[in-house]
């Protein structure tokens, strides 16, 4: 017993003395992080208490916009429903995509190089020309798509100008652009030890009972990091709102981090945009606690559980 | 474990501390600012020192300093600095600068911030400031709150009816009326916009075979920004406000109509391409891209776009909007105002007199991105002919009537923002009310009552 008591101790110093180093070098970021984003947390906190304009001296007013933020804003109930409604095309959209793609691109296939380059390529190209692109693709009277569609002989497809079809269309862009999914499934997939195929090969497996076995259980810390950074992107969504509609037609793609934008920056209601930011927290916080809590149902993990 | 958590919260601690210092600086630091003006007067052979903020680069900056330069070796009681402020930032700066007292003494306010500021007490009153002076700025283009001049736009822009001469042409159509007194009505308009909207085989709407889903080019456009649909609500009798700004008014069944109609010409005459207000380009995706043979938009596109496609071989021509049951068209412009916390009120406005007159804006004008906004350039026909006859401009005679004569006509109305309140929330809300509207899933009527409370609250700032 007493060795083993010896031992604990001695453990637990260098431990101490690990640690010591440890928060020494944790410090810069700890400064980082408190300077940079606890406090202004604090702050947006303490703001959205206030009626600040930015004009006069804010006052303090309790909870009001909290209250009117759920009681008469005529965006909110949109705007967290069109949101989400993105979010969810998007992620399960660009994770079924860029696995797909994953798959194919981990293959032996003739100029994989290149088309590796090819499915980046989407991620690297500035925003800003992206959506130029695409709003040339979608255009109601004469874009691309409608230009297709027209000479088949078929009815036309308003896309972004239709208030049924902006969320889908806006998605299709997210999936189109997620090759830094694909680059991080590729890596993935590449850690698949080979010697497990050879091994379910020999008993006779097929491709889809190894994918569905093998691959699919190996890659699932993968798929989960994919999915929590893909989640955590397309729910603070404001590009495409921005370059492309606006919020519109009507309130159909005016998304929360737009709506708060328009708040701050458009008609500075600094106060109410602070409480609408914690509102899109809230939401961020519940989707990656939710997706957290279910993780240890269906990851597997290689090197064992180490909580 | 235990050691982390002092650590941290020995951390927060710090930062607390150090945060509560930091705000301890903040405060003697605008503290100071007010006190230094003090040491400025005094002496008489001392200038007046006014600082002039605008929107733009630095080199824009630069620009309007070399002209505030003359303005200071013309006399010698007041010196102006330019402050350029980009225009992504300009708006939230001045409200920074505004909080912390440190406001320039007079500056550029984007249209909608003027009767906001007003309302907050932060703008000085300018009704004196062309007193006395041959040449005052036209009507419509004064900013006023509770019956006080507080503003003048720094510029005029009135909204047009643009078209394609090639394509009326090539259809045998006259072209629109240039005259006011010869303004289409509604009905005239979309008669003239079905005789240019074909489909893929030279089908006109209303003909038999025409087929509304092939259209390869249309006839007219309405652009459809909410503080541009104003017009046809004024137009049809009705408006999105009372005249005073007091009241909402877009729920009035003329406003409506109006409205209804503006859609209407995509959703029944098939005369309008589609069009759900998510760009701000009206011009170059109809009449330079010659999609579209009529459309109205400001009158700015003649500098911004038009003049550079008409080099490149674009035959365009300016007319009058046609009318629902008045003649209308709204007039705006940026504002040049005196903040209410400068000690030289009087200088400033001395200044803005002076930077104001066109001379000192020459390449924005003859450019034909301004409209000189004092009336002598409407009324004095050799200012005119000075300000029109170059390579810029459509012909004289044309933009004459359809431009100078009617910025100046009864016909010209303020827009919104020139007296009321909040029209950034009302107008913003309204577009979104109407994106359904456009694409005909919903009417206007059922629209806008459904949203007419929401409205409301909207226009008083309570959204």
């Amino acid at each position: 017993m007493e060795t083993i008591n010896k031992q604990q101790k001695r453990r637990s110093r260098i431990f101490s003395a690990e640690a010591r180093v440890a928060y020494i070098c944790l410090i810069p970021a700890f400064l980082g992080l408190i300077f940079l984003t606890y406090l202004p947390l604090v702050g947006v906190l303490g703001i959205s208490l206030t009626n600040w304009t930015g004009l006069k001296s804010p006052v303090f007013i309790g909870f009001d916009n909290y209250i009117k933020i759920f009681t008469t804003d005529p965006y909110i109930k949109d705007s967290i429903i069109s949101t989400i409604y993105y979010a969810a095309l998007s992620v399960a959209g660009s994770m079924i995509y860029s696995l797909f793609i994953a798959l194919l691109l981990n293959r032996k296939i003739p100029a994989r190089g290149f088309f590796r380059a090819v499915f980046y390529v989407p991620y690297v190209l500035p925003a800003a020309a992206i959506y130029v692109g695409w709003s040339w693709l979608y255009e109601g009277n004469f874009g691309f798509f409608n230009y297709v569609l027209s000479e088949l002989g078929l009815k036309k497809i308003l896309f972004i100008a239709d208030s049924s079809f902006v969320v889908p269309s806006l998605s299709m862009i997210s999936v189109w652009l997620a090759g830094n999914l694909i680059v991080i499934f590729l890596a993935g997939l590449q850690n698949v030890p080979a010697v497990y195929h050879e091994a379910a090969e020999v008993d006779g497996a097929g491709g889809w009972k190894r994918f569905r076995h093998i691959t699919l259980p190996c890659m699932t810390p993968i798929i989960f990091y994919n999915l929590l950074m893909s989640l955590i992107a397309n729910l603070q969504v404001v590009t495409p709102a921005l370059a492309l509609t606006n919020g519109g037609p009507g309130n159909s793609s005016r998304f929360l981090t737009y709506l708060m934008y328009d708040q701050a920056f458009v008609n500075y209601k600094l106060g109410y945009a602070c409480a609408t930011t914690l509102i899109i927290f809230a939401i961020l916080a519940v989707f990656t606690t939710l997706l957290f809590r279910t993780s240890g149902r269906w990851i597997y993990n290689e090197g064992g559980d180490d909580k | 474990m235990k050691t982390g958590k002092k650590l941290g919260a020995g951390l927060i601690l710090a930062a607390l501390v150090m945060s509560a210092a930091g705000c301890g600086d903040n405060e003697t630091n605008t503290a100071s600012p007010g006190s230094e003006p003090a040491k400025t007067p005094g002496t008489s052979s001392e200038k007046v020192k006014i600082v002039y903020s605008m929107w733009g680069s630095a080199a824009e900056g630069n620009t309007t300093q070399a002209v505030a330069d003359r303005f200071n070796a013309s006399q010698d009681k007041i010196e102006v600095e330019v402050q350029a402020i980009p225009w992504e930032n300009y708006m939230t700066k001045l409200n920074t600068l505004a909080t912390a007292g440190q406001l320039p003494d007079t500056g550029m306010l984007k249209e909608d911030g003027v009767i906001q500021w007003s309302s907050e007490g932060m703008l000085n009153d300018v009704s004196a400031m062309y007193e006395g002076s041959d040449s005052k700025p036209l009507d419509s283009l004064a900013y006023k709150y509770k019956g006080k001049t507080v503003a003048y736009a720094a510029a005029n822009e009135i909204l047009l009816l643009y078209y394609n001469k090639d394509m009326f042409d090539k259809a045998k159509v006259p072209y629109p009326p240039a005259a006011l007194d010869q303004a289409w009505t509604w009905d005239q308009f979309v008669e003239t916009a079905k005789k240019l909207t074909n489909d893929k085989n030279g089908k006109h709407p209303g003909e038999d075979g025409f087929d509304s889903q092939s259209i390869v080019q249309y006839g007219a456009s309405v652009e459809n920004l909410p503080w541009q649909l104003e017009t046809w609500a004024l137009s049809n009798g009705g408006g999105f406000y009372s005249e005073d700004g007091t009241e909402v008014k877009v729920g009035d069944d003329a406003s409506v109509e109006a409205i209804q109609r503006v859609a209407d010409l995509y959703l029944k005459d098939h005369v309008a391409p589609l069009s759900v207000g998510q760009t701000d380009d009206g011009i170059q995706r109809t009449i330079i891209a010659g999609t579209v043979a009529m459309a109205t938009n400001g009158q700015w596109n003649v500098g911004t776009s038009l003049n550079t496609a008409k080099e490149e071989g674009l035959k365009y021509g300016v007319a009058v909007l046609p009318y629902m049951k008045d003649k209308v068209t709204i007039s705006t412009g940026g504002a040049n105002v005196v903040f209410s916390q400068t000690k030289h009120p009087k200088e400033a406005m001395e200044w803005l007199k002076w930077y104001n007159s066109e001379e000192n804006n020459w390449d924005l004008i003859s450019s034909g991105i301004w409209m000189p906004t004092l009336d002598k350039w409407y009324k004095d026909e050799t200012l005119t002919r000075k300000w029109v006859e170059n390579p810029n401009f459509p012909p004289y005679d044309e933009y004459k009537s359809a431009v100078v004569d009617y910025a100046q006509s009864s016909a010209a109305k303020p827009a919104a923002w020139f007296y009321t309140n909040y029209t950034t929330d009302f107008n913003t809300l309204l577009g979104s009310i109407l994106g359904d509207v456009w694409t005909g899933k919903t009417t206007a009527k059922d629209a806008i009552s459904k949203n007419l409370d929401a409205l409301k609250a909207a226009h008083t700032g309570n959204q």
